[in-house]
């Protein structure tokens, strides 16, 4: 076998690089019980140097997923419960006047931390989810006159309830573009919910061992970013995403009166970012169309515009993604 | 002349001349003279209807007479509901004739009482005025009183007038016109749906369709013919043969096997009755090199490529639906076939 040697010398290194994600997996698995696509979209995220809005209904350990991924990672984790009385300085930090020091000093706020929990995101008005979105594009914060940079890695994990949507700030679509992935959590299969209940019943809770440190994460995206993706793939990338603005140039007339917009350029980028750290998941140094079509969903569900024609019909975004990817020709 | 005489001349020539001057002043004191007359279009009404109230001044066309004001009603009883726009019409003798009306209603019954409208007007710097003759106006309730000690009832039903069959005569025509459309539908629908040619052969004679494998075989031909991974050009080489490998796949087993990862077009395979288990080993193995050819830069052995070449045509000569022939075609086949062998040895000798 004649391999050339880039894909050869990078398929060896991902393979050593790697290696932490069996591990990390398995350390997880021993305190989140299933949930394995979360699992999964949080290391995809993690690794693509992306964040996540997580929707789904109270009780699927969302908090414990990213709390454990905390801990694994020995890297700091905040929680923040999104209220309407929220104000931006509660989140980013503020200027307090130190008696003792007779000066104005900067009191940060949970922000400064590796793993944000943005509890309820869209129960905070919209100037908090401002605030939050600002710093996770700029992943930076400025308090009075000074900037700070925030900690690296820098991951925010947004969730959102889909029901009780009373009283609720939704996302402008604008802001929703800025997460990488939004993943839909469902519940537990049913040998699962009887794992959940047997643990709970016995009162045993294991928990994860610290096996990385932030910066083999940091080191770990590097990688990931050398991940070889061919021209065909881009190709096929480029035709999803397209399929989403014009989708009567791919054989979808019927959705042409059903997406009001498409998905944007930061889509694509996301696609392929998403698809390249899911080829490392999978200990491969090369993106396959499998990956794309496996992150597919989790990129594109809340970039695409639904029209009221849409929903009179119950069409949903996941429907059209399906039928895009069963339309658009695999290279 | 005795006196006599001359008083009767006197008397005469008085009366002549009274005959000559009183029409003259006559005139005058005609010309100066206003008149109103007020009308009603009827006298009975019934309550809440409408009706016209035409006030006509006649006067001198020098002269300035004042309508009297009326706004919103004429009497207590006799509201205004419109006021329209006064028509002058000049007459021959200097004068004119003002006529302005008024529409009317009431919503009290019995008998209602107009009185003189007066109009006011200033002649010789005295104050004048000329008044209309008086009306009655009866206003009648045709409905019957309600009486809400009864309590509430239903409203009538409407009549109910028997069908006659008669009334359709005249519309026997536009009838069997309508029938006659009906059975042309059911009779187009029942041709339509019980035809045996199908309706594009009535007008065009469609080519048959080629069969999916020997499409198949043609394309592996050209690729074979065109030597394409030995120029170097291994990726196409791989994305020419598995597109053929799909596209036959697509038509032999339907599914969509173009818009197919290898990894799904496997799955599909493995739930197809393949006539040899081994023969999908081997598109697994083409369809693995193809990938990393494809998306992994991999470069696979000289031998490889003319195995994966080999295993493409294994396939689809393994999987080909065969023809069905009907016995006239089998006969002409077997007889061209035994020429053509029969051409070929003698090219041989």
């Amino acid at each position: 076998m004649n391999q050339t040697v880039d894909i050869k010398e990078l398929n060896e290194r991902i393979k050593q690089e790697s290696s932490f994600v069996d591990l990390l997996t398995i350390e997880m698995n021993k305190v989140i019980v299933g949930q394995k696509h979360l699992v999964e979209s949080l290391l995809i995220g993690l690794l693509s140097d992306g964040h996540i809005l997580l929707e789904g209904v109270p009780g699927l350990a969302k908090t414990l997923a990213i709390n454990t991924l905390a801990t694994i990672v020995d890297a700091k984790f905040s929680r923040i419960q999104f209220t309407p009385d929220l104000l931006p300085a509660d989140l980013l930090g503020t200027m307090i006047y130190s008696q003792k020091n007779e000066e104005f000093v900067v009191k940060k706020g949970p922000i400064f931390t590796n793993f944000v929990l943005a509890d309820e995101i869209n129960r905070a008005p919209a100037k908090v989810q401002s605030a939050l979105l600002e710093a996770m594009q700029e992943r930076q914060v400025t308090i009075g006159d000074k900037t700070y940079k925030l900690g690296e890695p820098f991951l925010v994990l947004a969730t959102q309830n889909p029901i009780e949507q009373e009283g609720t700030y939704p996302l402008p679509e604008a802001q929703v573009d800025r997460f990488m992935l939004k993943v839909v959590i469902t519940y537990p299969e049913k040998h699962e919910e009887q794992a959940i209940i047997r643990h709970n019943l016995a009162q045993v809770f294991p928990t994860a061992s610290k096996i990385l440190k932030p910066e083999d994460i940091i080191r770990a995206r590097k990688v990931v970013k050398d991940v070889y993706m061919d021209e065909k793939i881009e190709k096929y990338i480029v035709d999803i995403v397209f399929a989403t603005r014009f989708p009567e140039s791919y054989k979808l007339e019927k959705f042409k009166d059903m997406i009001s917009y498409g998905a944007s350029p930061r889509a694509s980028i996301s696609l392929a970012m998403a698809s390249k750290a899911y080829a490392f998941i999978k200990r491969r140094g090369y993106v396959i169309p499998e990956d794309v079509r496996a992150v597919c969903h989790d990129v594109m569900r809340h970039r695409i515009g639904l029209s009221y024609e849409a929903e009179a019909n119950n069409v949903t975004s996941e429907e059209i993604i399906s039928e895009i990817l069963n339309t658009v020709e695999v290279p | 002349m005795s006196a006599r005489k001359r008083n009767i001349l006197v008397k005469h020539l008085f009366t002549l001349l009274m005959v000559l001057i009183l029409p003259v002043a006559g005139h005058n004191a005609a010309a100066q003279t206003v008149s109103v007359r007020a009308a009603l279009d009827s006298t009975l009404m019934v309550i809440g209807g409408q009706m016209n109230l035409t006030l006509q001044v006649n006067q001198p066309a020098d002269l300035l007479v004042a309508f009297p004001h009326l706004t919103d009603t004429v009497t207590a009883n006799v509201e205004i509901v419109r006021t329209h726009a006064r028509d002058t019409i000049r007459l021959d003798n200097n004068r004119l004739s003002i006529t302005q009306m008024f529409t009317v209603t009431s919503f009290d019954s019995g008998l209602h009482y107009i009185p003189p409208i007066r109009f006011e007007y200033i002649e010789r710097e005295m104050q004048s005025s000329a008044q209309s003759n008086s009306l009655a106006l009866m206003v009648v309730n045709p409905f019957v009183d309600v009486d809400p000690e009864k309590g509430f009832f239903d409203l009538k039903e409407p009549f109910n007038l028997p069908f006659i069959i008669k009334e359709l005569w005249r519309f026997r025509y536009w009838l069997l016109f309508l029938i006659l459309l009906a059975a042309a539908t059911y009779g187009g629908w029942y041709f339509w749906k019980n035809r045996k040619i199908p309706l594009k052969e009535i007008f065009f004679k469609e080519q048959p369709k080629e069969p999916a494998h020997v499409v198949a075989l043609r394309e592996l031909d050209r690729i074979k013919n065109n030597k394409i991974w030995q120029t170097g050009q291994i990726k196409q080489f791989y994305s020419q043969l598995t597109d053929t490998l799909r596209k036959y796949m697509e038509e032999r087993y339907h599914f969509p096997a173009m818009e197919q990862t290898s990894h799904e077009i496997l799955q599909t395979l493995r739930k197809t009755d393949l006539p040899d288990k081994k023969l999908y080993e081997k598109v697994e193995r083409v369809l693995n090199t193809a990938d990393l050819a494809k998306f992994a830069k991999y470069e696979p052995l000289p031998d490889e490529n003319d195995m994966s070449l080999i295993t493409a045509y294994f396939f689809v000569n393994q999987t080909k639906e065969e023809e069905m022939l009907t016995p006239e075609e089998a006969a002409q086949k077997s007889v061209d076939n035994e020429k053509a062998e029969e051409l070929t040895s003698e090219q041989k000798k």
